[in-house]
């Protein structure tokens, strides 16, 4: 981790400029995306979700964390708001595996100019995302969280429309719009587009041991932030009541599905005291800066 | 199919980028559009979250009007209506194709109904918040509110730009069917046309990248010029910047009138439950 840090090692306002160039091409290729019409063979869409390779590219060439952070962010914010396609607390989801897979695919990527690293960084960002989100889809209807229970073999045929879809994803966004141009256009990039940002490009020959980057930080944080996108993601389509404070918030649950409420709560809890923690901070800051002024 | 055939011929880049300019930089006469932007962010924040509290219809029906009216009274561009009941279309149809076909019975249409309703709901109030908003209120919303100042910077920045970036894709999408040739035979189920768009589309984010970066850089740096970073941390600076966005009596009357429409909506659904 230490050794990429170092590598990548950005200012202040690089930060922002791969921010905002990751945020920008991304959400241009998503709004692109959601107008290209898509063909239905059935129950089965064929249809390109997003352009895998822009992000992949960014990331292999940039620091891998903003470069995810802002496609997440473009993904939100053009698709979403703009288009009118907001998903509510549903979007967390998205939002927490979009990020996760980008940053682990450009954490994968040591050298930018070797086609194999690229081509594993590819397969994987993309794996990541529409695994954790057939797992998450599966998941609510193991659990029976959509409450479609009472249709006879809806939970059956949605496993496997689940099945084929992640399938179809893979090679549609994962192959076709991910790994062959991530394959064509990373090393017609490298070398060019850096000095357009005002950094060096990245060395190539940097030997960093896999084992340098897969931390149990990074491997815990996974866990724990995609539980929260499960938790989000059944909760949203629940559709249920989010009373949080009153009693029958757990009531409403299954025996067996108590414990989304819980995990639920504890998020919840976890993230107002985050909030509170940091606006006691803030109040600090703003003393010191007043007095500074003054 | 007529119908159809009408909306894809207005169905251009030229058109989508229009209404995209028309949401991103929102007519200022509209009821909406002279609230706090503070105010519409809380307001969609809580509409986003209201329909999700229920099951009664009748409650869902009002709700989904009410949305639809402010969408309508804030000129929300028909194309993104258009998109929406599609989207909105599309996404059950697969489910209820599947119920249907394996478990032979429309229970599951039916109780697909709220959740079209709901998801309509949330969509038109998003969509008559961000068509009023202009970027700039927004981004500085945003901030008062207490989001990291990249962040909000970030989102008024694209959304000024999306504009010119749809612009400058499809120039060079020009540029690439001026220089190439399109494929003389559609060959079989249009795989060549496809092919031949497909790769269009991607290759021309190449020359895209490193316009875009070149952009980027531009801004950030004319930013940073100005101390952009040191204002986003500095509180005094802050507080300068943000003076302007106050609750007005108007922003009372606004909450005042969303209380009463949802007050007497649930008190008919509890009444009157469909």
């Amino acid at each position: 981790m230490k050794s990429i840090n170092q590598e990548r090692k950005l200012t202040q306002s690089q930060k922002m400029m791969v921010f905002v160039l990751s945020m920008s091409l991304f959400g241009l290729s998503k709004m692109i995306t959601e107008i290209l019409p898509s063909n239905e063979v059935g129950p089965i869409e064929f249809s390109i979700s997003y352009f895998a390779f822009i992000p992949l590219i960014l990331a292999a060439l940039f620091h891998p964390l903003y470069v995810a952070l802002g496609a997440s962010v473009g993904n939100i914010v053009f698709a979403g708001l703009l288009m009118g396609d907001f998903g509510g607390i549903g979007e967390i989801e998205g939002f927490i595996e979009f990020t996760l897979a980008i940053y682990v695919a450009g954490l994968l990527v040591r050298n930018p100019l070797n086609k194999m690293q690229l081509a594993v960084a590819a397969l994987v960002g993309v794996g990541i995302d529409q695994l954790l989100s057939t797992i998450v889809d599966i998941g609510k209807v193991w659990f029976g969280v959509e409450g479609f229970d009472a249709v006879p073999g809806l939970p059956e045929s949605i496993v496997v429309l689940e099945g084929v879809s992640f399938l179809n994803e893979m090679i549609i966004t994962g192959v076709l719009f991910g790994l062959i141009p991530t394959l064509l256009l990373t090393p017609k990039l490298y070398g060019k587009i850096e000095p357009l940002l005002g950094m060096n490009p990245r060395k190539a020959k940097v030997q960093v041991s896999v084992g340098a980057y897969i931390t149990p930080g990074l491997i815990f944080s996974i866990v724990v932030l995609t539980f929260v996108a499960m938790i989000a993601e059944f909760i949203a389509e629940m559709d249920m009541n989010l009373a949080f404070w009153s009693g029958d918030f757990i009531a409403q649950f299954a025996d067996d599905q108590k414990w989304i409420g819980y995990s639920a709560w504890a998020i919840l809890a976890v993230g107002i005291i985050y909030v509170i923690f940091k606006f006691v901070k803030k109040n600090k800051n703003n003393k010191m800066d007043l007095d500074e002024a003054a | 199919m007529s119908v159809f055939q009408k909306f894809f011929s207005k169905l251009t880049v030229e058109n989508i980028k229009i209404e995209l300019m028309r949401t991103a930089y929102g007519n200022e006469q509209t009821p909406l559009a002279r609230l706090d932007p503070r105010m519409l962010i809380l307001w969609v924040l809580v509409y986003s979250i209201i329909p999700w509290l229920t099951h009664n219809m009748t409650i869902l029906i009002g709700l989904t009007l009410f949305t639809a009216v402010l969408a309508y009274l804030s000129r929300v561009s028909p194309l993104l209506i258009i998109l929406l009941i599609i989207g909105v279309i599309s996404q059950f149809t697969y489910l209820v194709f599947a119920a249907t076909f394996l478990g032979n019975s429309y229970a599951a249409l039916i109780a697909v109904i709220p959740v079209a309703l709901k998801v309509s709901c949330v969509s038109l109030a998003t969509m008559a918040v961000f068509t009023s908003m202009d970027p700039e209120k927004f981004s500085d919303a945003l901030l008062k509110m207490g989001v990291p100042g990249k962040f909000s910077f970030g989102v008024s920045y694209g959304y000024r730009m999306l504009p010119i970036l749809i612009e400058e894709y499809q120039s060079i999408i020009h540029s690439f069917r001026l220089r190439g040739k399109q494929p003389e035979k559609p060959g079989f189920l249009y795989v060549r046309y496809i092919y031949y768009y497909a790769k269009m589309c991607v290759v021309a984010f190449y020359p895209m990248m490193l316009n875009t970066a070149k952009r980027t850089r531009t801004t950030v740096e004319a930013l940073e010029v100005r101390g952009f970073s040191y204002t986003l941390e500095n509180n005094v600076a802050k507080d300068l910047k943000l003076g302007y966005l106050k609750m007005k009596k108007y922003d009372v009357q606004f909450l005042a009138i969303t209380l009463l429409v949802t007050a007497s909506v649930y008190t008919t659904g509890v009444l009157m439950p469909l």
